[in-house]
């Protein structure tokens, strides 16, 4: 322990330094290393000063390898979904936001997975790039509920407000899929892209206005509107013999169950407006309104304002014959506000072409877009059990018009102070009697003794 | 033992002796803060003034029940506050027939309909459709014991560690745990909630355990109404971005959450309104008062 030590007894040389290293003073030899002396080994922990182990004998701390592979992973979803670079790095910079983020940190690796696919989501949703969650759940092959969990929370965490989904915008990506352009199937059956598109976008537009999109899923309605807009370009026998089923074959498409129950809503929407179309002498059915498709779609809005009329001056007719009070005009139903308030030009133009191509109607002109999409309000309320206003009006949502049966309500016990008496017999019927308890436990103690053996 | 279910009740640790839950003397002390729903009603050292007071008390609410209504209620279903229980009755002694001067349980407490005028109103009120409470027996319970005596109890210890009971009038579950704690859920007020938990406790009482009827407490009440117009989730999700939710994909409403107050509304296209969160009746009311101005403008801008 002496100072004065200044040769090293191994290799003979003078340089020897104070070494304070791992809580033990000692003497070294620098160029052969040994040890000339040391001291007492402390007993009193001196704290994670500089000359702690971790920090001496650590290396450059890498980033962490499955935060690497997550992002690998952004990467190559965004490169299947062909998306831009902006998503590919918004993407890339969420994912490293979320993923070191407490909620998600010590998640499985799967989950992380899906919380890949929900920030491409979300990245493309922000930079107006459409895909929907079932693609997404699609590339991941993981569960839409589980897909649609991470992407609340991450949504939630990340304090993110991304805009709703649009189903036109997704609707040209989704008619990308179909493979019925000339090269996949024979000419009388195919389509080109681009016409499909458009019509199939006019029909949900349509069906958005009518009340069939809202709430629903979007990828059955996109289905049903291609669907039906492929009849409808070339509406010969052959096509409109194809059932959805044969024609996802053809188009190679997996095909979904509710798109039957949208093509039956669309066609049922596509009569009520094929009605009012001024030149067709015949009754308008699903089976021969494919043909009147193109016109409809081409007159939609007056079609829509002529069809709302009608079913306004029937409910009044019906009402004065029934001879209650006449409707006050506001009450009147008109569903013309929501879908004639964007195009408020195109209506009147598309009035004096249907006027000019059959002979005037008596109902003409501006009629000022009323507001109350609903039926009558006052009418057969006191009449009917219970009132449907769903079927009182001309477009309702479908789960209002033709509702779920309810389980019937009891009769509630009213009035009820919460401390009434409670009758000893009530409670009585609650508990077992002594035999009934022994039989139980005898019952039990069989099942369990002969599910052993 | 009988007490409201507002927390700041001093007695709830008060138990009535074994045998005797029917509800006894309601005890009230002056020391209760006013403004908590409760009327401070005058210590009675009489039992059998007791008794006839609660006869009085009980004809006096029937009256009212019959006479006196919110305004704006369409049911017939006066939106009563926390409790029914006897609050009626002025400070002095309480002559049949006379309308107290304040605190009937009709009275809002609390702003019960929103301080709009009452043409503003929306008319509808949202019908309570589910309440959960818990309740603490205040003892330790041995659930096997229970599943053996009980006829209208499940017990899978290794799925769920609670025994489920049922029971048929009013129609509730309870799940009663091993330290003692029970929820119940399924009822349609408060007072049937209450009315349930307590029999319930009378159940597990008469199993021979020393069951208590401890901090009573609403944790949730859900109700729903419909507006009887449709409306549009995506334009609505457009304008109330904030506080809206709508993911078609994942569920078929837009999900609202509300602030003030704090409520979450399920809203659906068919214009059914499903609120949720509240820890009080007014709260469903307000928010629903809140929410049909924002549907109905709504429904004409668009």
């Amino acid at each position: 322990m002496s100072a004065s030590v200044t040769r090293c007894p191994g290799c003979g040389s003078s340089n020897i330094v104070d070494d304070d290293l791992y809580c033990q003073a000692q003497r070294v030899c620098v160029d052969c290393g040994s040890v000339v002396s040391e001291g007492v080994l402390t007993d009193d922990w001196t704290g994670d000063t500089e000359i702690s182990y971790s920090r001496t004998t650590a290396v450059a701390r890498k980033p962490c390898l499955n935060l690497i592979k997550g992002l690998q992973r952004v990467k190559a979803i965004c490169r299947i979904l062909r998306v831009n670079n902006e998503i590919e790095n918004h993407s890339q910079a969420y994912y490293t936001q979320a993923y070191q983020h407490e909620a998600f940190i010590r998640v499985s690796l799967q989950k992380k997975e899906v919380l890949a696919g929900c920030c491409v989501l979300v990245s493309c949703r922000l930079l107006n790039w459409p895909v929907t969650m079932g693609t997404i759940s699609c590339l991941l092959d993981a569960d839409p509920v589980v897909v649609g969990a991470v992407y609340q929370e991450m949504i939630k965490i990340l304090n993110i407000k991304a805009p709703v989904f649009i189903i036109n915008d997704v609707m040209e990506a989704h008619s990308q899929e179909y493979k019925i352009s000339s090269l996949h199937v024979p000419e009388e059956l195919a389509e080109n892209s681009r016409d499909l598109t458009k019509r199939a976008v006019a029909l949900v537009e349509l069906a958005a206005d009518t009340w069939i999109v809202t709430g629903r899923h979007p990828t059955p309605i996109m289905m049903a509107s291609i669907y039906l807009s492929w009849q409808s370009l070339k509406p010969n026998k052959h096509r409109l013999k194809l059932t959805l089923d044969k024609f996802c074959q053809m188009a190679k498409v997996n095909k979904l169950k509710p798109a039957m129950k949208r093509i039956a809503e669309m066609k049922e929407v596509l009569c009520k407006l094929g009605r009012e179309i001024p030149w067709v002498r015949e009754a308008v059915t699903p089976d021969n309104v494919m043909q009147q498709v193109e016109d409809i779609l081409n007159y939609r809005f007056a079609l829509l304002r002529r069809a709302l009329r009608t079913h306004e001056e029937t409910l009044q007719a019906e009402s004065e014959a029934s001879g209650e009070d006449s409707l006050p005009e506001e009450a009147a139903s008109s569903q013309v506000a929501e879908h004639g308030e964007q195009n408020s030009n195109a209506p009147t133009a598309e009035e004096y072409e249907l006027n000019a191509e059959s002979a005037q109607r008596p109902r003409d002109g501006n009629d000022d877009p009323h507001t109350e999409p609903e039926g009558n309000t006052g009418g057969g309320e006191s009449q009917a059990p219970a009132p449907n206003w769903g079927k009182r009006v001309l477009f309702a949502p479908p789960c209002v018009v033709h509702p779920k049966r309810r389980r019937v309500e009891r009769p509630e016990c009213k009035d009820v102070t919460g401390d009434e008496d409670i009758s000893d017999s009530e409670i009585d019927s609650y508990i077992r009697t002594p035999r009934e308890a022994r039989e139980f436990a005898q019952t039990q103690k069989m099942l369990s003794e002969s599910e052993k053996t | 033992m009988d007490q409201n279910n507002s927390s700041a009740s001093p007695f709830q640790g008060l138990s009535s002796p074994q045998g005797a839950m029917t509800p006894g003397m309601p005890i009230f002390s002056p020391m209760m803060p006013y403004g908590s729903g409760l009327t401070p009603q005058p210590v009675v050292a009489n039992s059998l003034s007791i008794l006839e007071e609660q006869q009085r008390q009980q004809q006096q609410q029937q009256a009212q029940q019959a006479n006196a209504g919110l305004p704006g209620t369409s049911s017939g279903l006066t939106p009563q506050l926390y409790h029914s229980q006897t609050v009626a009755g002025s400070t002095t002694t309480a002559l049949p027939g006379n309308t107290p001067l304040y605190n009937t349980p009709l009275t809002p407490m609390t702003p019960v309909t929103p301080s709009t005028p009452a043409s503003e109103s929306s008319g509808i009120v949202p019908q309570l459709q589910n309440i959960v409470s818990t309740v603490n027996l205040g003892c330790k319970l041995d659930l096997k014991t229970i599943a053996l005596r009980a006829r209208n109890a499940e017990y899978n210890p290794k799925r769920f560690a609670a025994v489920i009971m049922r029971i048929r009038e009013p129609r509730t579950t309870a799940l009663i745990f091993s330290s003692g704690k029970m929820v119940c859920t399924g009822a349609k007020s408060e007072e049937q909630s209450r009315l349930a938990a307590r029999k319930y406790a009378r159940v597990v009482q008469k199993l021979g355990f020393p069951a208590k009827f401890l901090d009573f407490k609403i944790q949730n009440m859900v109700g729903s109404c419909d507006v009887k117009f449709p409306i549009r989730l995506e334009g609505l999700v457009l304008t109330h971005q904030q506080f809206s939710s709508y993911e078609p994909e994942l569920f078929p409403g837009l999900i609202y959450r509300m602030i003030k107050p704090r409520i979450v509304l399920l809203i659906f296209v068919s214009g059914k309104v499903v609120l949720t969160g509240a820890k009080v009746r007014g709260e469903i009311y307000e928010a629903f008062e809140n929410i049909y101005p924002i549907l109905k403008g709504f429904r004409k801008t668009t």
